[in-house]
């Protein structure tokens, strides 16, 4: 066991994971109670088509250019959802099936289509595939810097704005009767979602990634209804299945770090849904 | 002095006119109920004048200012649909967001205002709720809590939409009492009511709206059957 624990790649891996996921289930319990935790899975799945067209266009793996195409589409996905919700009659669920989908498939055609194409030959594509995906094993040094700096980012974001983040979130109109800017709250709601959706697409990829920013908050509502309290507990639920998950991915060959994380995060989560405070165990014995 | 002063208030909701024309004013220090029947638009004049709702055409002036030069001084108390009830959050830190409204960038709440907190959640008579979760109290209850939320922010002006209605009895003695303890001191107080049997008991001020405004003034000159009559049984507008 000690062997791993001190194996320099998994102290990369877990730290990078406990980082990204921590600030992840902060912003992730916004979302939530926003009732915007599937906005999170489809703006996960949407950067997909923006990372191969990144790769098409710049004929690079460069993770900078693909991150920024992979911004560029969640945007966009957002925006589109955003339109169809507000000038149509479908309603959002279905808006955000359409847009998840619509991208994800885009951006799998796209990859088909470089596949072997002779344009595209003369660049290794090997590495494109983890992002559907993530491999964490390929996180490095410098990948943990940048998640920690922006993580960072994102946590002074929330600080700053935390009364505006609560009271916004709790009551929208009162918000606005205080002089909150609600589309402001939102927009820098939504500029940590995808920033953190962004940083973990490496490590954790398109389709897995929303879990980060969800499970953790469902899990600790299990315990508290404060949300100080909801934020920290998240934040460890978050850190302790990273690090359980990046050490078990680590010990057994074969089974990559990101789902092994989400494995223990929907672990916690169900054991604490039956016999947390406020589990459905609980709830037996009150009535 | 007049608190609100509406000119020409217009205001349609998909091109379905709810308020027609409306000119009204509320003097300071008064306790004004607004009156009318379902879909008189009452509700409507409340959130148009908080610029919840966009009117086709109007002017509204709080204490002589556009509205938001004003809200500091103004305290509104929704029916709650707009709130999140799941969110994870105590009786005692809603309302101390009451406190938030002039609070800038990296100011924290500070002890004096969490002391305006709790006097604010003893005049509605909840100290014992103040940490439990919001969801968790009854009907009355909740609505005790956002009027205590407006009372913690100290406002001149108290807006409340339907603040009695589906409260039990003690909440509405409770609410009532207090009102008439802020008028004391010099408050305004504008309320959405329903219950045309409580009024004189009170309210000093009435405004009996059908869409447009039917009458408005002093309750013992403008409470005749006569507008009573007029706002409940004609359709003014159609």
């Amino acid at each position: 066991m000690s062997n791993i624990l001190f194996s320099y790649d998994f102290q990369v891996v877990a730290l990078g994971t406990m980082i990204l996921a921590m600030s992840s289930a902060v912003v992730g319990c916004f979302s939530v109670y926003k009732g915007q935790s599937l906005i999170g899975d489809a703006i996960g799945h949407s950067t997909f088509p923006g990372i191969i067209l990144a790769f098409m266009f710049f004929q690079s793996k460069n993770p900078i250019l693909l991150t920024i195409g992979a911004i560029i589409s969640g945007g966009l996905a957002y925006k589109i959802i955003q339109l169809i919700e507000s000038n149509s009659k479908i309603k959002l669920d279905a808006a955000l099936a359409i847009v998840l989908t619509g991208f994800f498939g885009f951006g799998l055609a796209l990859k088909s289509y470089i596949q072997g194409h002779p344009q595209y030959s003369n660049i290794s594509q090997s590495g494109l595939k983890g992002y559907i995906f993530g491999v964490a094993a390929f996180i490095t040094k410098a990948d943990v810097l940048i998640i920690a700096i922006f993580s960072i980012f994102v946590l002074v974001l929330v600080f700053i704005f935390y009364e505006e983040l609560v009271i916004s979130t709790f009551d929208k109109n009162y918000a606005k009767t205080i002089g909150i800017n609600n589309k402001i709250i939102d927009l820098i709601l939504l500029i940590m979602m995808i920033t953190l959706i962004s940083l973990g697409l490496k490590s954790v990829g398109a389709i897995l990634i929303s879990s980060f920013l969800l499970i953790p908050c469902i899990c600790a509502n299990q315990y508290s209804k404060n949300i100080k309290n909801v934020l920290f507990i998240s934040m460890f639920v978050g850190a302790i299945s990273s690090f359980l998950g990046s050490y078990f991915s680590s010990a057994i060959k074969g089974f990559s770090t990101g789902p092994m994380i989400i494995l223990f995060m929907c672990f916690f989560t169900i054991f604490s849904m039956l016999f947390g405070k406020y589990g459905i165990f609980k709830r037996f014995i009150k009535l | 002095m007049s608190v609100v002063r509406i000119e020409d208030l217009t205001v349609a909701y998909d091109d379905k006119p709810v308020l027609w024309d409306i000119d009204l004013e509320i003097s300071s220090n008064s306790i004004t109920a607004i009156v009318g029947p379902n879909g008189a638009g009452k509700s409507t004049l409340l959130k148009c004048i908080l610029n919840f709702v966009k009117p086709l055409s109007g002017k509204v002036s709080f204490f002589d200012k556009p509205l938001k030069n004003s809200l500091d001084k103004i305290a509104y108390v929704p029916q709650h649909s707009s709130v999140n009830w799941d969110f994870p959050i105590s009786v005692f830190d809603v309302v101390l967001m009451g406190r938030y409204s002039g609070i800038k960038l990296f100011k924290r709440i500070n002890k004096e205002e969490k002391e305006k907190a709790m006097n604010a959640l003893s005049e509605m008579n909840l100290l014992d709720l103040k940490d439990r979760q919001i969801s968790e109290l009854s009907g009355g209850q909740k609505q005790r809590v956002f009027i205590a939320r407006a009372l913690c922010k100290q406002a001149d002006l108290l807006i409340m939409d339907e603040p009695l209605a589906g409260v039990d009895k003690t909440s509405e003695k409770i609410i009532m009492d207090k009102m008439k303890t802020l008028k004391e001191e010099g408050k305004t107080i504008i309320c959405v009511h329903h219950d045309l049997n409580t009024l004189k008991q009170y309210f000093d001020h009435i405004v009996l709206i059908n869409r447009i405004v039917v009458a408005s003034g002093k309750i013992d000159e403008i409470l005749t059957k006569e507008n009573i009559e007029k706002a409940y049984s004609e359709v003014i507008y159609e």
